[in-house]
């Protein structure tokens, strides 16, 4: 008899560890399960460290999901911005051509007889403004609305933070780089270059 | 450490030679201190030198609780104390934060493995951040190069070193993915690592035996092993510390990515997406349905590595 509940009691005993075991995990939700809860927006402006940024932004002419955000400012990046300066209705001198002239830039972008030149995105008759295939003038601030013409599915994915990248911090105001933060408009593919790391091998 | 020693050697020989010390006098003080169970009179025995205040730091540093247990108050006094130490032997004014969690906040990750360039300006970046051991190069970043149509890094080269991208090749990170349910975590013995609140898996560096049990449970090859005492010249090392991050470590200790826990819980993106050139990290809160990471869940194709093993990491991987 004694041997008996012996017996039972050692069946029984990894049995109830298994359930105890079974019942911790079933109490404890899993990650999709906490994200498909969580249906109220962050208030990410709580956040107070996350505020200070020094850089020139511009709120953007679109929002998205949660709402209005900023982009990085382009003119300021523009070394000869205003480009009215030089693109006048006086006459240019020829002494004046090396510094005046684009030599340096070289277009790089589209294939083909798709390839675009100068006033396919420049205004022709204000070079203060980009121009969109409808003719209407787009800040150089906002170009993001030119490049989506285009390539509108990098675009959508901009918007909602799938391309592209947040600068600085995740939370406080979003503040999202611009199309021409990473991508040179004249030559927008990424080149090839060494990496900046290299990494030992795995010891296994 | 070193510098500190050396500093004060002199000093010390001086001061035992001054000091008439015997066996028994020494034993005296000694026997006081342990008697009175203060760390302060420990050093009332012989050679009680310029290097006492060291001396007591480390001793009290020595008794303090695991970092779960301790009220605001005992987490105050150790970061006085590990702020104090590192300036007495690196001379550097470091900040080490105890910063808790955010509310409702649930950190999530995503890596776009079309966007990839493998430029590894992100595994840099981390080295910078987290003051990893320049010696060893500890990386806690693994960027791999692989064939099309593979989605497992062990397939992949992870020791590249040529001019990147290279066509018809992608390029996938791996770090610690933060599981929920995290096989490092039970692993511990000494419940050295846990999940904290906000969903990052962090290391007690003081309550850690270096047993690298975690090591070999962690499925993604998540964990660093310090085998020596990391080196990082004075001038590279990052003073903005947390206590669960990146202060620095010792021989002995395990350690991992923290999604920059420094950083993340003042609201900044981690270093690597930071530092990422083409926008191919997202981070951001899982539970706020308008983040960055909400939208890639939502509208991209993810899949998480190795989700067959139940580990539930909050880390996926997405493709245009």
């Amino acid at each position: 008899m004694k041997i008996l509940t012996l017996r039972f009691a050692f069946l029984l005993l990894p049995a109830l560890m298994l359930l105890n075991s079974q019942l911790a995990i079933a109490s404890q939700d899993s990650v999709l399960e906490r994200i498909q809860a969580a249906d109220q927006p962050f208030d990410n402006m709580q956040v107070e460290s996350a505020h200070q940024l020094t850089v020139e932004t511009v709120l953007a002419k679109e929002s998205y999901q949660g709402g209005a955000f900023r982009v990085l400012a382009r003119k300021d990046a523009i070394s000869r911005y205003r480009c009215s300066v030089c693109h006048t209705k006086k006459t240019p001198q020829v002494r004046d051509g090396a510094l005046i002239t684009h030599g340096d830039i070289k277009i790089n972008h589209g294939e083909g007889k798709n390839e675009l030149g100068c006033i396919e995105c420049h205004d022709r008759q204000d070079r203060d403004f980009l121009v969109d295939m409808e003719g209407q003038k787009i800040d150089f601030d906002h170009s993001y609305q030119l490049c989506g013409q285009c390539h509108f599915r990098p675009k959508r994915d901009w918007l909602g933070g799938a391309h592209g990248k947040r600068v600085n911090n995740w939370a406080g105001e979003r503040v999202v780089m611009n199309c021409t933060s990473c991508h040179d408009p004249h030559s927008p593919a990424f080149k090839t270059k060494m990496p900046e790391a290299y990494s030992l091998p795995l010891e296994e | 450490m070193d510098h500190g020693k050396k500093k004060d050697a002199p000093l010390k020989t001086a001061d035992l030679l001054d000091s008439k010390c015997t066996r028994r006098s020494f034993l005296k003080g000694v026997s006081i201190a342990a008697a009175a169970g203060s760390a302060g009179l420990v050093t009332g025995g012989c050679g009680s030198v310029a290097s006492s205040e060291e001396a007591k730091l480390k001793w009290d540093e020595f008794f303090k609780k695991n970092y779960r247990m301790m009220t605001q108050e005992e987490k105050d006094a150790t970061v006085a104390r590990l702020e104090r130490l590192a300036k007495l032997q690196r001379g550097l004014d470091t900040r080490i934060s105890t910063q808790e969690p955010l509310d409702n906040v649930l950190y999530g990750y995503a890596f776009n493995i079309t966007r990839c360039k493998g430029y590894m300006d992100c595994v840099e970046a981390c080295v910078q951040e987290n003051n990893l051991d320049r010696q060893s190069k500890t990386q806690y970043i693994r960027i791999f190069e692989m064939d099309p149509g593979q989605l497992d890094p062990t397939s992949g080269d992870g020791k590249y070193y040529h001019e990147v991208p290279v066509e018809d090749k992608f390029y996938m990170g791996v770090q610690c993915f933060h599981c929920e349910n995290a096989p490092c975590i039970k692993a511990c013995p000494t419940k050295a690592t846990w999940r904290e609140p906000d969903g990052i898996v962090v290391v007690d560096y003081d309550w850690c035996i270096g047993c690298r049990y975690c090591m070999a449970a962690c499925p993604y090859w998540g964990r660093r092993f310090n085998w020596g005492d990391p080196v990082v010249p004075k001038e590279e090392i990052n003073t903005k510390q947390h206590y669960l991050g990146n202060r620095m470590r010792w021989k002995g200790v395990m350690e991992k990515c923290t999604f920059c826990v420094q950083r993340t819980r003042q609201g900044k993106l981690p270093a690597c997406v930071d530092a990422c050139p083409t926008g191919s990290r997202v981070f951001g809160n899982l539970l706020d349905p308008d983040s960055e990471i909400r939208f890639v869940l939502k509208n991209k194709k993810v899949f998480r590595f190795r989700e067959e093993l139940g580990t539930d990491p909050k880390f996926w991987y997405f493709m245009d």
